[in-house]
């Protein structure tokens, strides 16, 4: 199935575009599609998704269709083919 | 509290805001009687500050800490070139005193810490969050939840930016949207005032919506993060959910 990936904030800055077309296996989890992306991104990019022990980071907010994955079932969502996932890291500037 | 009564001279004042639709002269007077605690008054504080100070908000506390640098300017609309050098709530301050001297202004030349934190929520009805660094945000955003004042947080990066208000006991806070500080945050952003003032805008008019009672809460952002891209001009609102485990307002009740 093919997903599109979009970046936001530092995360763009550190991926260098705006968005990834992403093909994974059918039924894949939200889960395996940000260990997929850390995987591939360099370690900077990786460093927004997942942390040192490579768990998705808790304040990473995954939005998927407009609506936002709770954090609790990032392992469990299953997506499917077409879906739009937005990737929103913390920001604080003032 | 009873709304303060309005004089002659602010009926003239808030004259064009007073026809605004749910508003009127029952919202001005909550304005008047009302006091929000905007913690720095940089490019999106600033901003804040500055049209709640225009529309009359009652008392405002300004707290910021630090001299005005040069570097500052791009950004920060409260504070003047003849300043560069000299503490940056004494700039605010005038600048929102020439603007609107019937507003009472409270500076504090301090960022928000775990010592003064509880402090600071306490001299405000409502809460605008809009420093650079997740700790203070967070601090204060325990506060409000504690002291069950609504909080409006409000970020931006780059040409992005987002806002979110918070019902504490009735809507998520910011610690389950951010359950632990951030650790890739960097301190050091791009910034357009144009974009940061943007933020303090809404954020603004979040804070004047909650306390005039405008409209609903539900048409507002409580529970909602507002994020949005002026590369693109892109606006989406996303409900956040409460988490149950949140260690900040998981056991409150609304």
């Amino acid at each position: 199935m093919k997903l599109r990936v979009q970046y936001t904030a530092q995360l763009r800055t550190a991926v260098g575009r705006t968005e990834d077309e992403v093909e994974l296996p059918e039924g894949s989890s939200l889960a395996a599609l940000v260990e997929h992306l850390a995987a591939q991104l360099d370690d900077a990019a990786a460093g927004h998704l997942v942390g040192p022990g490579g768990g998705i980071r808790p304040s990473l907010l995954v939005v998927v269709n407009e609506a936002a994955a709770p954090a609790h079932a990032v392992a469990t969502t299953s997506l499917q083919d077409g879906d739009v996932v937005l990737l929103l890291p913390p920001i604080a500037g003032g | 509290m009873t709304p303060a009564e309005l004089t002659p001279d602010e009926l003239k004042r808030y004259q064009w805001q007073l026809w605004v639709r749910d508003f009127g002269q029952e919202g001005q007077r909550r304005l008047k009687g009302a006091s929000v605690l905007v913690s720095r008054i940089g490019g999106v504080g600033g901003s804040a500050a500055l049209h709640l100070a225009a529309a009359g908000v009652g008392r405002l506390v300004i707290a910021h800490a630090g001299n005005l640098r040069l570097d500052d300017l791009n950004r920060q609309t409260l504070m003047t070139t003849d300043w560069i050098g000299k503490p940056r709530v004494e700039s605010a301050e005038r600048r929102l005193r020439e603007l609107n001297p019937l507003v009472e202004i409270e500076t504090v030349a301090e960022n928000v810490s775990e010592a003064n934190a509880a402090g600071l929520v306490a001299r405000a009805d409502l809460v605008v969050a809009a420093a650079p660094l997740f700790t203070e945000r967070l601090l204060l955003n325990r506060e409000a939840v504690r002291q069950r004042k609504p909080l409006v947080d409000c970020a931006m990066y780059d040409l992005e930016g987002r806002v979110m208000v918070v019902l504490p006991g009735q809507t998520a806070c910011l610690a389950c949207l951010y359950p632990e500080p951030p650790a890739n945050w960097k301190r050091e952003f791009p910034v357009f005032s144009a974009v940061s003032s943007t933020v303090g805008s809404l954020a603004a008019m979040e804070a004047i919506k909650l306390i005039a009672r405008i409209g609903s809460a539900s048409g507002g952002l409580a529970g909602r993060l507002l994020t949005f891209d002026l590369r693109d001009m892109s606006f989406r609102t996303i409900a956040i959910a409460r988490r149950a485990d949140c260690s900040v307002c998981g056991d409150l009740r609304s």
